[in-house]
């Protein structure tokens, strides 16, 4: 940027394009300012009497014309006058040397005529010539015009003839040399307008470039004020090229030790890209490391790395192909948090929920086991009031053992150890069963309880162990929330589904069978605005906890888990005090 | 179903589970054997005894409930014994280890002694293998 700079001030200095300007043409009159100083010297002359006076009138009318000639001369320069006055200026400046010679009889004072000649014969076009030529002849006949003398007639013939020819040259030379400075004046201009354009892409250049430094410095650091994570990139062969503070102290070497000295290879488990590799693949390497990532364009999942100490660390590693600015493949990004605490507490939670399903199912065992042992002993029959009281202790049991169940069945879906075994469930079984379990707690309550299915079934595929709890969840809801009295509904049927989700009793096309079972109440409701948090773990609705409706909150979040495992839908429509209706979809 | 006489070996290292699947199999009409609530032990008293029917928990010391399943199907002299697990695990994936271990039928914990009853019933009634 300097260079151009300076060159473009050398190169620029204004000198040739004065010196252009006076060849021009056009303002011509600068150039009579010689003559005005030897008409200044003449004056001084006639004044100190080193010149005759030989006709007064003559001289004075001489020096006038050149005293106006050199004011117009002034005047016009200083007005930027062009045109005529240009030539005006040294033809009155011809006609005063003659006068000037006239009045004095000296021939001498002709040389006054050379210079407003030249500044004729100068100025552009041949009309200068043609000008100066005649001009001269009208000073050498002056003197006999006016009888104060004669010249030559050689001189009269020779004079203007010399000025003509000359003048000629003068003139051909002073239009090549301002048809050369107008050239150069024109090259000079194009030049200039190159070294702006130069100097603007330069200054495009220089702020793309500061731009680029300036992104580059926030992507590093950026990647440089990662700590927690490991952001790794790769070339095509594996190669570490960028090794970030994160990767530093996850495995423990500084950037230096590895960039372009380490393969990402060696931060991995051997025995674990030979499981993702290809039975085909002779070794493993990073073709079994980078596969999914190739294929679907980005994978993420857990890598053992191994730190420069011997560690070993959990890794979820997300792992993306980079390109370069032109888009072609350039490596690999490998982007790492480390997992090992995480996935420790993980295991450790599971393994928490079985010992606790274990230790707690153990001693239910027991108690139910005995239980039903005395309530059926035949040999010592219990009195009305021992059975009323172990019946309450069984049913209790029973309560705590289906939310042991619960609890575990919730850690499974959390840790996504939550399978179904699917086969064909007839969903008329699986509500009619729903309504047996009910049955004797729905008298108590005094509750109607109404089935309405197809009477040959709907068979849908899925877990029938499953279906039925969710089933189970809730009829018992329905009976547990409603008041003495009530009634819930169970009604089954098929239908259709349109692609944007909306259930039509006829088929149409592009829509999917379904079989939709509707639990509905008479209850207590649900308010609005809990309706959304309904299918939350351990969310109970006010209405459940101002009625006290003993429970944990556990049902409902279980029966949505295994409607979304089977593809299905659970839907809420409720009116506090005056119901509820929950609808499971699910696909046939 | 006449099972009267046949003999069972219980193997529980909860004692009042040992006790009560002992109870529920005299209601069977079955004699218990020996009950243990160790699982090498129970291999050992498998090996002499030679009972009809072993009702083994999964999780037991010295020996697990499987192992001991698996080392009796191993040996012809005792891949005879019907094998009746017991387990406070309950997924898919207990009972298919365990009747991948060998067993003949697999009871989540808690059973009802009813089940418990007809479950060896069931399995006494069947041929030996």
């Amino acid at each position: 940027m300097t260079t151009v700079q300076a060159s473009t001030a050398v190169l620029g200095h204004p000198a040739p394009r004065r010196l252009g300007r006076f060849f021009s043409g056009g303002v011509a009159l600068d150039r009579s300012l010689p003559s005005t100083l030897l008409f200044g010297v003449t004056a001084l002359l006639l004044a100190t009497g080193t010149l005759p006076v030989m006709d007064g009138e003559l001289v004075l009318a001489g020096l006038t014309a050149a005293f106006v000639a050199s004011l117009v001369s002034r005047l016009a320069g200083r007005a930027s006058l062009t045109g005529d006055v240009g030539v005006v200026v040294p033809l009155v400046q011809l006609g005063a040397a003659g006068l000037l010679s006239a009045g004095t009889a000296t021939p001498a004072v002709l040389v006054l005529a050379l210079a407003p000649a030249l500044t004729l014969v100068a100025g552009p076009g041949r009309r200068g010539v043609l000008l100066a030529a005649l001009g001269t002849a009208a000073v050498l006949l002056l003197p006999d015009l006016l009888g104060s003398g004669s010249s030559p007639a050689e001189a009269l013939f020779l004079a203007p003839l010399a000025v003509g020819l000359g003048g000629l040259g003068v003139n051909e030379t002073t239009r090549r040399i301002g048809s050369q400075a107008t050239r150069i004046e024109r090259l000079e201009a194009e030049r200039d307008q190159l070294l702006a354009q130069v100097q603007s892409r330069a200054d495009e250049l220089d702020l793309a470039t500061r731009m680029l430094a300036a992104r580059a410095q926030t992507m590093t650091s950026v990647i440089d004020a990662v700590t927690e994570q490991s952001i790794i990139g790769t070339d095509v062969d594996g190669i570490i090229r960028v090794w970030n503070p994160g990767a530093e102290k996850m495995l423990g070497l500084p950037r230096p030790d590895v960039v372009r000295r380490r393969s990402i290879l060696e931060f991995h488990l051997p025995e674990e890209l030979e499981a993702a590799g290809d039975d085909a693949e002779a070794t493993p390497g990073l073709a079994a490391l980078v596969r999914a990532a190739q294929e679907q364009g980005s994978d993420v999942r857990d890598w053992t790395y191994v730190a420069a100490d011997g560690q070993q660390r959990t890794v979820a590693v997300a792992i993306t192909p980079r390109t370069d600015d032109e888009g072609r493949h350039a490596g690999w990004n490998f982007v790492g948090t480390d997992m090992t605490e995480a996935r420790a507490t993980e295991r450790m939670k599971d393994q928490f929920v079985s010992l606790i399903s274990h230790e707690l199912r153990t001693p239910l065992t027991s108690i139910l086991g005995y239980l039903e042992l005395v309530l059926d002993d035949d040999d010592q029959p219990l009195t009305d009031e021992q059975r009323s009281y172990l019946t309450t202790v069984e049913r209790n049991a029973d309560r705590l053992l289906r939310l042991v169940g619960d609890l575990l069945f919730t850690a499974q879906v959390d840790a996504g150890r939550f399978t179904l075994t699917p086969a064909d469930v007839d969903l008329a079984t699986v509500v009619r069963a729903a309504e047996e379990s009910v049955r004797v707690t729905a008298a108590n309550a005094s509750v109607e309880v109404v089935v309405d299915v197809p009477s040959d079934g709907l068979v849908v595929p899925g877990d029938a162990v499953r279906l039925g709890q969710a089933c189970d969840n809730l009829v018992s809801n329905a009976v547990k929330f409603t008041p003495a009295g009530g009634r819930v509904t169970l009604s089954l049927r098929s239908a259709w589904q349109t692609p944007d989700g909306e259930i039509v009793a006829e088929p149409c096309p592009d829509a999917a069978q379904v079989a939709q079972l509707a639990v509905s109440d008479t209850g207590i409701g649900i308010p609005t605005t809990e309706q959304g948090k309904m299918f939350s773990r351990f969310f109970r609705a006010s209405t459940a906890q101002k009625n006290a409706v003993p429970g944990v909150g556990l049902g409902l979040a279980i029966t949505k888990a295994i409607t979304t495992a089977h593809g299905g839908t659970l839907d809420l429509l409720s009116a506090e005090g005056a119901g509820t209706t929950f609808t499971l979809t699910l696909p046939l | 179903m006449d099972v009267t006489g046949l003999r069972v070996l219980v193997a529980d290292d909860e004692d009042d589970i040992r006790a009560l699947v002992a109870l529920a199999v005299r209601k069977a009409g079955c004699t218990v054997v020996d009950s243990v609530a160790d699982g090498s032990a129970a291999l050992d008293l498998l090996r002499v005894e030679l009972p009809d029917l072993a009702v083994l928990d999964v999780s037991m010391p010295g020996a697990t409930g499987l192992e001991v399943c698996a080392a009796l199907r191993a040996d012809p002299a005792t891949a005879g014994i019907r094998i009746l697990l017991l387990s406070a695990g309950a997924s898919l994936d207990d009972v298919a280890a365990g009747l991948a271990a060998g067993a003949d039928a697999y009871l989540a914990k808690p059973f009802s002694i009813s089940g418990l009853v007809h479950q060896v019933h069931a399995l006494t009634a069947r041929q030996p293998a």
